[in-house]
């Protein structure tokens, strides 16, 4: 899921300064599950906003803040207090936030989180990036744990000189990705994979800004069509 | 001679290390490579150690040229993509710079600009790689070079990383892709040496032994407690101990310098890599009493 923080009270009331009146947008997936586009965090968000003499026309929490069209189709019912207000923030990810510009053409559209990693949950609300979405995945030769993300370097042929008893260069507190890949690989009988010498990335894979449709999309409306 | 000659003729080679200032005054820096001169079989020019920004690996080499000492430019993946790196080692071909030292390099964090996007495009072993295409005329992408490019490539090994298999099959990647030689991480237990250079023997490449000036208690203990596959063992620290506070870097000097020779003379491995950390004038005196000089 999409990892979100949220920012500080200082830093959104001088991005909202302009402003008196908001409607709030969550998102009932990834940002509920990180506590930063809940109901209680909008509700603590309107708190913080009143305090500060401004008012919230409405909020509403979308099934999927990223699915823009649901979204829109949502929002329908909101319309009076969507337009009685002079902003939109939106407590989700930037792509969510995003969303929201889309859907309102003529408004000004705010993040009120900081959007961080995609990240697996590894107890309740406690989050650690395992795939930075690099758009060739090579953990099949890696033991199913990812150096691109796990290594601060990105490194793809072994352990860096900076690594320390088994730790990272960059933190004590996380454990050299090399070596837990080296001791995963050992566990599996795959430790000649890691004789193997990796080519460089492809990092045109991961050009932005992707799109796609499924591959078999156009082939489906085609089918219909006939 | 020059470097590639020496060590490949089996001489036992002497390396040490010059680090770029951070600023454009270069007195200090020039004063070291007079000291060096004529001792030293060629120095390295370090590339942003530590990720502290100073000047770069490559005007420093053909600074140290132009005072007659022949440089190994030193150059890691941490602030050029795959670009950068061929265009300098290119530039570095045409400036007459032919020995390079391939390492991934500190990570930001380290250093002193810690807000800068670290790149590391290609590592050290794909670095490696692409200075052995640009030796046989092609980019690494399999472009035509007009004219090719004659490195003699070098790279980095810990020997006593903890653990260390992860890091011995690196080298043995880096032996594979053309690693001609090796400058190791310091080292302070011959006897444990000896067991990675019977490892290393294996592999045809030389190695050359990294030495690093202890100049105090505090500096070994630091050493110890700091710096990833470093380790000083407590009879070391005990003599420098006994030495005094006064006497500790004459018994630093010492060490060095016992150390140079005992890997000269049973012939332990082809040369020794000498970081004196600031005080590269000491080089001479530590080669004189190895009774090099
Ligand atoms: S290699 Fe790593 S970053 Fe790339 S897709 Fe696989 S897990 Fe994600
Ligand atoms: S210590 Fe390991 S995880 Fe950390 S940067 Fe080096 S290779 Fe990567």
């Amino acid at each position: 899921m999409i990892i979100s923080k949220r920012k500080s009270h200082e830093d959104l009331m001088k991005s909202f300064k302009k402003y008196k009146s908001f409607f709030l947008i969550g998102c009932s997936e990834c940002a509920s599950l990180c506590g930063t586009g809940d109901v209680a965090a909008m509700k603590t968000m309107q708190e913080e906003l009143e305090q500060e003499g401004k008012t919230v026309t409405g909020m509403m929490v979308p099934k999927t803040g990223c699915q823009t069209l649901g979204t829109k189709i949502e929002l329908k019912k909101d319309k009076e207090a969507c337009e009685s207000a002079e902003a939109i923030v939106v407590m989700s990810c930037g792509a969510g936030t995003q969303s929201g510009v889309e859907i309102f053409p003529d408004k000004p559209v705010y993040p009120s989180n900081d959007t961080l990693f995609l990240g697996n949950m590894t107890r309740f609300q406690m989050f650690d990036e395992r795939c930075s979405l690099c758009g060739e995945c090579i953990i099949d030769q890696t033991g199913g744990i990812c150096p691109i993300t796990n290594c601060p370097k990105g490194l793809l042929n072994g352990p860096c000189g900076g690594m320390k008893d088994g730790n990272c260069e960059v933190s004590s507190e996380i454990k050299c990705a090399w070596v837990r890949i080296y001791e995963r690989q050992k566990k599996v009988n795959e430790l000649d994979k890691m004789n193997e010498i990796l080519p460089p990335k492809d990092w045109s894979k991961k050009q932005n800004p992707h799109a796609m449709a499924r591959q078999d999309k156009d082939k489906d409306k085609k089918e219909k069509k006939a | 001679m020059s470097f590639k000659e020496a060590i490949e003729s089996g001489k036992f080679v002497i390396t040490a290390e010059v680090g770029p200032p951070k600023g454009t005054d270069i007195t200090t820096m020039i004063h070291d490579m007079h000291i060096l001169k004529g001792k030293i079989d060629a120095v390295n020019v370090t590339d942003n150690q530590s990720a502290v920004m100073r000047i770069c690996s490559l005007a420093v080499c053909k600074i140290a040229m132009e005072q007659g000492l022949e440089p190994i430019l030193q150059m890691t993946c941490r602030d050029r993509n795959r670009i950068g790196l061929q265009s300098d080692l290119l530039g570095a071909s045409v400036l007459g710079i032919h020995n390079v030292l391939c390492m991934t390099g500190d990570h930001v964090t380290a250093g002193d600009q810690k807000g800068s996007k670290s790149v590391y495009d290609i590592e050290s072993v794909q670095l490696l790689q692409v200075v052995d295409s640009l030796n046989k005329g092609k980019d690494m992408h399999g472009n035509e070079l007009k004219g090719a490019t004659s490195f003699y490539q070098g790279a980095v090994v810990t020997p006593e990383a903890n653990p260390l298999e992860p890091q011995l099959m690196k080298f043995e990647k880096k032996v594979r892709v053309g690693a001609n030689f090796f400058q190791t991480q310091a080292i302070y237990d011959i006897e444990k040496f000896k067991s990675f250079m019977a490892f290393a023997r294996k592999s045809n490449t030389k190695i050359m032994a990294g030495l690093v000036v202890l100049k105090s208690v505090g500096m070994a203990n630091f050493l110890n407690n700091n710096v990833p596959g470093i380790k000083v063992p407590p009879e070391l620290i005990a003599e420098l101990k006994a030495a005094g506070k006064e006497k500790a870097l004459d018994t630093g000097l010492n060490i060095t310098a016992r150390h140079i020779k005992q890997l000269k003379d049973e012939k332990i491995c082809d040369g020794v890599h000498i970081m004196a950390i600031g005080m590269e004038d000491k080089v001479p005196e530590i080669l004189q009493r190895a009774g090099l000089l």
